[in-house]
């Protein structure tokens, strides 16, 4: 018994001796960035902080990697408590919150009017709510694409009908086990930001001028409808897929086409499988292209950084980090797969030669920039539970819409309480 | 605190005097303030970590703070709570919750008390067995539920390849005696099905939280005197009679705060609905927890979470006070 | 001694003998399954998370995710500070909760039964509500970045179920044995160390495994507590490989089984305790 005594006291004891070594870290003045972004730009992102320190010993560069909500609730929460970063790198959508509960500072008389000229137009109107600008993007894109496995499927086809017949013939038993295991067609089959895009190619779309839900439309009964039968009429895409699912099969060639975005492309390249982009198919019906919703991660300043010292180093790395020289680097790295939101890289021989961002840049046109209202958070909530439904075949299209606006209705009107 | 309980706990006290009395007035004391000092370390420590942030809860979910309010918001009385109590989905969820967490602490118990009782004897192997079924634990949560989401797929999961095994091999069997079939076994669409997705994530709770069940009740199967299970032997009693008169009783000590603690953490348990199903399908596997945890941090409604949160306070603490009440008595059994 | 322990089974039949292990093999199974799930996904390249095969080594098996989990990332340091938190939590938790657990068994007092329904309510609100105001609180404090600030929150999570377990387990202890311990002229406190805290090494062991594992895996109180990647303690590191699309599933999986290991050790060593022979029949035997 007094041995284990005896050793729970030297555990203590030792563990006493460790606290204060390990717990006493001091800290240096400095510019921290929380960003979620993907590995592969992270590497860059690394790169250029190592660069700029170099330039600026004064000024030292933190950066620290979070999930995409965990980001945006840390960011709130430190916030609110007087703490937490100097910048954030996050999807721009973040601003209409954020600017709403004003923890971000808006940049217009921070940032000279020299360096903003340098940007493409629309994309830094993109941050602009309530008619201030609240980030800077380093990219714009992250829209949908049509991806395709050239060794099954020799060239893309021209419209959706085209597509489905084409699907239809690729997705079989190719084992003979009685089972499909190779597909036509996945992509994330239940998630909101992969439907809209069809909603937009019946000409529909999500929320009006006044941000307000537009979802018990005609062409969302249609785009369900559409979706419905790519399952149970068509049976081109596989019972269930997530975003996982959709992945592994494309990456093990079981998968003739996949609708995935441009973080994605590299790792398809990686896996060596011989990709294609195009723009989604018109829909034939309507004529229209479907709608992939446009992008981009912008730095935004916590509205806690006010000390001179501090927002002159913070402004700095933020010109840097957004630059031309930052975003030819990234391009250079082929690391985040989007476009690059400076005028002169968007426009250099390294875009236009390469046939994957060409093609990026054509699915581009088609697209429309996301909503950055609050309200758009109510109604990808709305959109979920309904769309979930009837893809598991139990709600029509018709009360699948009607639905989706009543609950979107309901959730703003929570929101704004 | 409510003071029902107080006044409980205080006549509860006159009856625990009558041990202290045997001893003379200054030895007493001097227990109780022994008594005292031994406990206020924890305390301190629950108070001053704790104590703050559920008062905090408690004044937030009278005012109106939210997105935009979020640095001036204000006072509104007991307007959340009226909202959250005039809402039928609440009632809806908070239905959904106490299946949640019933059958998931019934089952937590049921098949760690169940492999415990299995384990404890003489098996050669059995140190292996011990280790290889308390691993779920070892696995972080964040972990388990992406892979059991991964298992649940319709086609790929093994969930259903290996219902689809089970089916085929009933088929086998069913042609030898000659007897068509008229049901098939799975495959089942685990995550598209509102009902099937709810069984889905009990099933990954299950998997997490029996080993811990199982360490327990191994623990507590070291307390009970062989002797008593020989004098059941002598009476001739079966197996499940030693269960119900000997072993049960006798581990009651170490399962109740484990079945009162663990019915309090399954209510609140956030992170295997939200890795899951996020909710859905059709947001109809929601949990209190879930719903909360999306008011707050996705909507930015603040003083309405806290004010949700205050109910399920107080749900669990009427539940907590009423259980702990059926257990006067229990002390005694030693 | 041990025997007596085994004494029961002797009785068991071989169709009962056949029962049991056929009941512990399938749990077994059911309980493996997903880790080896786990394994073979760390051993995947191009960060395939799923696979539309069951093979557990795939064919293009590589141990390049361990390699890069171990040499490429700050694995070591995230280990440490969560060996540091997990201990610390683990020593003081059981270190408060031992004695509390005894004033709350052998003692008769005011308050009694209320404080043991206190230390409950501490658990009934939902943590992920607590981590705004416990935020501002270890701010004030200056424990926001640092691992004791996460220790602390982590010693009160766990003290509500060691103190509980640990006074049911004392409560199985006959009184006698201290009575007798007394009559030698013992205090109250060494009768506790020499008498109660021998008989409690199962639920010792328990409440020091779960304390242990509290801190080892816990992820959503340690997220808000350190933002600063020279003290992130496993989980968080953890969840740091993942992406907004695209995340490095082989490292993130290599990870999670490098970051079982050690709980698999502390379990072999563990479980001696939670069969020990020193157990009460024993003592009393």
């Amino acid at each position: 018994m007094k041995k284990l005594l005896v050793a729970f006291l030297a555990a203590a004891l030792l563990a006493g001796l460790m606290v204060p070594a390990a717990f006493a870290a001091k800290k240096p003045v400095e510019v921290v960035i929380w960003d979620q972004d993907d590995p592969p730009a992270e590497a860059v992102m690394d790169k250029l902080y190592k660069e700029f320190m170099e330039k600026n010993p004064g000024i030292k560069i933190t950066r620290v990697h979070y999930g995409t909500e965990d980001l945006r609730s840390n960011f709130q929460n430190a916030v609110i408590a007087r703490k937490g970063p100097q910048l954030i790198l996050a999807p721009y959508d973040n601003i209409g919150p954020f600017s709403t509960m004003g923890i971000i500072q808006p940049l217009d008389n921070l940032v000279p009017k020299s360096f903003l000229d340098g940007f493409n137009k629309s994309a830094l109107d993109g941050n602009r709510f309530n008619g201030k600008l609240w980030g800077i993007p380093d990219r714009v894109g992250n829209h949908l694409t049509l991806v395709y496995n050239k060794k099954l499927i020799s060239e893309a086809p021209k419209t959706m009908e085209e597509l489905i017949a084409k699907a239809r013939e690729l997705t079989r038993d190719t084992n003979g086990d009685g089972k499909i295991d190779q597909y036509g067609l996945v992509y994330n089959l239940n998630e909101p930001f992969w439907f809209v895009v069809f909603q937009g190619g019946f000409g529909g779309w999500v929320m009006d001028a006044k941000n307000q839900p537009t979802l018990d439309t005609r062409a969302t009964v249609d785009a369900l409808q559409f979706v419905h039968d790519l399952k149970f009429k068509d049976k081109i895409v596989p019972e269930e897929a997530d975003y996982q699912v959709a992945d592994t099969l494309f990456k093990e060639g079981k998968a003739a086409m996949i609708i995935n975005g441009p973080w994605s492309w590299k790792a398809y390249q990686d896996a060596r499988i011989d990709i294609g982009l195009a723009r989604i198919p018109k829909i034939d019906s309507t004529g229209k292209w479907p709608v992939p919703m446009t992008g981009m991660k912008s730095y935004s300043v916590s509205v806690n950084v006010k000390d001179k010292e501090l927002k002159d180093a913070t402004l700095k790395v933020l010109m840097f980090l957004t630059g031309e020289h930052a975003q030819a680097e990234y391009l250079k790295a082929r690391a985040i797969g989007d476009l690059p939101s400076n005028k002169k890289v968007a426009d250099s021989a390294e875009v236009k030669n390469d046939p994957v961002l060409k093609a990026s840049v054509d699915q581009m046109m088609a697209g429309k920039p996301m909503p950055i209202a609050p309200e758009m958070r109510a109604i990808w909530d709305a959109i979920r539970p309904s769309l979930e439904l009837v893809m598991g075949g139990r709600m029509s299209p018709e009360d699948a819409a009607r639905e989706m606006q009543k609950v979107a209705v309901q959730k703003i009107k929570e929101m704004k309480q | 605190m409510d003071d029902s309980v107080q006044r409980k706990g205080a006549r509860r006290g006159v009856a625990g005097r009558f041990v202290a009395r045997r001893s003379p007035g200054g030895l007493h004391r001097r227990r109780i303030r022994l008594a005292y000092l031994l406990i206020l370390p924890s305390a301190l420590v629950i108070a001053l970590v704790l104590l703050y942030p559920l008062l905090f809860e408690f004044y937030l979910s009278t005012t109106n703070m939210s997105m935009q309010r979020i640095f001036n918001y204000q006072f509104v009385g007991i307007r959340n709570f009226a909202t959250i109590l005039a809402d039928p989905q609440f009632y809806e969820v908070f239905f959904r919750t106490i299946i949640w967490t019933v059958v998931n602490v019934f089952f937590h118990v049921a098949i760690g008390l169940w492999l415990a009782i299995l384990l404890h004897r003489k098996l050669p192997g059995r140190a292996i067995f011990r280790v290889l079924l308390l691993l779920p634990w070892a696995v972080p949560e964040y972990i388990s539920a992406l892979t059991w989401k991964g298992l649940f797929n319709f086609r790929y999961g093994a969930v259903n390849l290996f219902l689809g095994q089970v089916d085929n091999l009933l088929n086998s069997a069913y042609g030898l005696i000659g007897l068509a079939r008229g049901w098939h076994l799975g495959p089942i669409s685990w995550l598209s099905d509102p009902t099937w997705a709810f069984a889905a994530v009990m099933i990954a709770n299950i998997w997490m939280g029996f080993p811990f069940m199982m360490a327990i009740s191994l623990g507590g199967l070291q307390s009970i005197p062989h002797e008593l299970y020989e004098a059941a032997d002598i009476d001739g009693a079966s197996g499940w009679r030693k269960f119900r008169n000997v072993t049960l009783p006798l581990l009651k000590p170490v399962l109740i705060p484990s079945v009162v603690l663990g019915t309090i953490w399954t209510f609140n348990k956030l992170n295997v609905i939200y890795l899951i199903t996020l909710g859905g399908p059709g947001d109809k596997t929601h949990i209190l927890v879930t719903t909360v945890y999306r008011a707050a941090f996705d909507y930015y409604r603040y003083g309405y979470a806290a004010a949700f949160s205050v109910v399920m306070f107080f749900i669990l603490l009427l539940f907590t006070v009423n259980f702990v009440k059926h257990l006067r008595g229990t002390e005694a059994v030693y | 001694m041990r025997r007596s322990v085994y004494r029961r089974a002797q009785g068991d039949s071989p169709v009962k003998l056949f029962f049991i292990y056929a009941v512990l093999i399938v749990f077994t199974i059911i309980a493996v399954y997903p880790i080896v799930n786990v394994f073979s996904v760390s051993l995947r390249p191009n960060n395939r998370l799923y696979s539309t095969s069951l093979a557990i080594i795939p064919d293009d098996a590589t141990l390049q995710a361990y390699k890069s989990v171990l040499f490429e990332k700050p694995f070591l340091l995230w280990l440490k500070n969560s060996l540091i938190v997990s201990l610390v939590t683990s020593v003081i938790g059981v270190g408060l909760a031992s004695t509390a657990a005894y004033a709350f068994s052998r003692f008769r007092f005011r308050g009694h039964r209320a404080g043991m329904t206190l230390f409950l309510v501490a658990q009934m609100f939902p943590i992920p509500m607590f981590l705004l105001p416990l935020y501002i609180l270890l701010g004030r404090y200056g424990l926001t970045d640092t691992l004791l600030g996460l220790a602390v929150p982590y010693v009160a999570l766990t003290l509500p179920f060691s103190i509980w377990m640990l006074k049911g387990y004392y409560d199985t202890i006959p009184r006698e044995l201290e009575e007798s311990a007394s009559i030698d002229g013992a205090s109250p406190l060494s009768a506790f160390y020499r008498v109660i805290l021998p008989l409690s090494l199962p639920a010792l062991a328990i409440t020091g495994l779960f304390s242990f594992m509290t801190g080892w895996s816990e992820y959503i109180v340690a997220r808000v507590v350190l933002t600063q990647p020279d003290l992130f303690t496993l989980p968080l590191g953890l969840v740091n490989l993942q992406g907004q699309f695209s995340t490095e599933w082989g490292n993130y999986s290599a990870a999670a089984m490098l970051i079982m290991a050690p709980v698999m050790v502390l379990f072999l060593s563990m479980s001696r305790f939670l069969i020990s022979g020193l157990t009460l029949g024993s003592v009393k035997g």
